[in-house]
């Protein structure tokens, strides 16, 4: 792989211009988020001295500061408040326009910006239910020792409910 | 202990727009014209320099900004020399600092200057880049990078819950073209009419093409003093800081707690008409963060100009125009003028400036109270300054 006016970087991969969160324990203390993703399950944590259910998840506790956290399943299903569709300026890596993205509301957990796939252009309306759907995105090369190992990699969007 | 107050006793900047040239070329441009709005100011004086500057590592590759800025710039600051990044409010987070900087004695004149170079030689990375702009790992890896997504979210649920409509936020557009058209410095120097808005093309339902604010090149600077001081370096009216706010309450879209009423936004109000003792109905003019047409009627709203929910009346009877009750983005604002991030709360500073000292190009007739408003990230972090003719 080239990288063009800069022949120096032939092969290397750069953090700083990844689309996407680390996800290996070595680089991330919430990988239990993406190893759950995997498995199709949408989680957070759970502070076990107030109750209180952060997201993202976290090792802090934002409202009574423990870090007594543990994993939660959260619902995968939510419903469409508003819908719009991104026409210009959608960034390299999320396809061709139309992107969509909708205001859903996760059961009353949150109210998430998310963004709809496997959706026609005109589909989506407020009112309808989306489902998580999880996709594989490209893997990190890794150094570990002196080799490097390709380190797979999962994120989410949500999909229409059919 | 005698109070110290703080004034702005210079201000300038580049031509913004798509330019040629490099960040520091634009950073010694806002300089010059820094300079020579105040013939009397002798830069070797300033003892302090904040530069404002969000994408400088992403788009310049460089860090370490400010003693650059200040080699350029011709200044050795020995109280202060670093670098404010709040994305698009680097500039008035700036202004806050230097204030309090000033205000405790840590510094007498201090510079903030800030600016971007945001066109790189190929276009794919700015919009590439806007992905570090929210939340990376959450918010940017949904695909929500450049902000139009979030505000037509908001923009839609702002006409369904308040009849807000489309010609509204056009309005906006007309009024911020037709000022920026006045201003030499400003991105745009062509006015638009409303057929010409109401029917470019979309963008992100509903906000279509002229309810965006464009990708700027450019960078501004202005000087602040001592009140003691300024009135040795400045023949011109002094222009004081009165008060200023800075909230967030949430980062992430899943945090935010109202869509259409922007709670960071009254917080920092607040904080900022209390100290300055200023209320809503005595600000005579404002420069309000219009990074989209919708974002200038909330504004309108939630800076307690208006009732929630009567942005779209307000805009309607021109309330926010030359004029109105609070002529707003009198030099064209975002949309007009562009918005290189980290310089765009130093434009508005030069305007409010420009404005309370009465040597604006379109001036306000008498304006003795000026407020300036910056939103940054997923709206999640609001900063407000009040100016003023007097102390507060």
């Amino acid at each position: 792989m080239s990288t063009p006016g800069i022949s120096v970087l032939e092969g290397k991969y750069m953090v700083t211009m990844d689309l996407f969160p680390q996800q290996s324990k070595e680089f991330n203390q919430m990988h239990p988020f993406y190893e759950y993703l995997k498995e199709g399950r949408f989680t957070t944590t759970r502070c076990k001295d107030c109750g209180a259910e952060p997201f993202p998840p976290r090792l802090l506790c934002p409202e009574c500061y423990s870090t007594d956290m543990e994993w939660i399943d959260w619902p995968t299903v939510a419903t469409v408040i508003e819908v719009t569709e991104e026409m210009v300026g959608v960034p390299l890596g999320f396809g061709k326009p139309p992107l969509v993205h909708a205001l859903v509301d996760l059961q009353g957990k949150r109210t998430f910006f998310i963004r709809v796939i496997n959706c026609k252009q005109g589909e989506l309306k407020s009112g309808d239910r989306v489902k998580l759907a999880v996709f594989e995105v490209d893997p990190v090369p890794q150094e570990v020792g002196r080799d490097i190992v390709e380190i797979p990699r999962v994120f989410y969007a949500f999909e229409p409910e059919k | 202990m005698t109070e110290r107050n703080v004034c702005v006793i210079a201000g300038g900047m580049s031509k913004w727009g798509v330019r040629e040239g490099s960040q520091r070329d634009f950073f010694q441009e806002a300089a010059k014209a820094c300079y020579q709005d105040n013939p009397q100011l002798n830069p070797k004086e300033i003892d302090g320099l904040l530069v404002a500057s969000a994408y400088t590592e992403r788009t310049s590759y460089q860090t370490h900004l400010a003693p650059l800025v200040a080699e350029y710039v011709g200044i050795r600051p020995k109280n202060i020399c670093a670098r404010v990044e709040l994305l698009c409010a680097s500039g008035s987070s700036a202004i806050i600092l230097a204030f309090g900087m000033i205000k405790s004695g840590q510094a007498d004149v201090v510079m903030v200057a800030g600016g971007e170079k945001l066109y790189t030689p190929q276009k794919w990375e700015v919009f590439y880049s806007e992905l570090a702009s929210v939340d990376h790992d959450w918010d940017a890896a949904q695909g929500l990078g450049l902000p139009p997504p979030v505000f037509a979210m908001v923009a839609k649920q702002h006409m369904k819950q308040f009849g807000t409509k489309k010609e509204h936020l056009g309005q906006i557009s007309v009024k911020n073209r037709r000022n920026a058209a006045k201003n030499p410095k400003a991105q745009f120097q062509t006015p638009v009419t409303m057929d010409e808005v109401m029917s470019g093309r979309m963008i992100v339902d509903p906000l279509t093409l002229y309810d965006c604010c464009p990708i700027t090149d450019g960078a501004a600077a202005v000087v602040l003093a001592v009140e003691e001081k300024a009135k040795d370096i400045t023949d011109k009216p002094l222009v004081y800081v009165r008060g200023t706010g800075q909230a967030s309450v949430n980062n992430m879209s899943a945090n935010m707690p109202d869509w259409t009423t922007w709670e960071a936004l009254k917080i920092a109000a607040a904080q900022a008409y209390k100290k300055s003792k200023v209320e809503p109905k005595e600000v005579d003019v404002a420069m309000t963060h219009d990074c989209f047409t919708i974002s200038e009627l909330i504004e309108m709203e939630d800076l307690g100009f208006c009732e929630k929910g009567e942005g779209g009346p307000f805009v309607e009877s021109g309330q926010n125009d030359i004029g109105g009750i609070v002529p707003t983005n009198t030099d064209g604002g975002l949309l007009g003028c562009g918005h290189p991030f980290g310089g765009t709360g130093i434009r508005q500073a030069i305007e409010v400036t420009r404005q309370l000292r009465g040597d604006a190009i379109q001036q306000v007739a008498g304006a003795k109270i000026g407020l300036t408003h910056n939103l940054s990230g997923f709206i999640a972090a609001h900063t407000v300054l009040v100016y003023g003719k007097e102390v507060a």
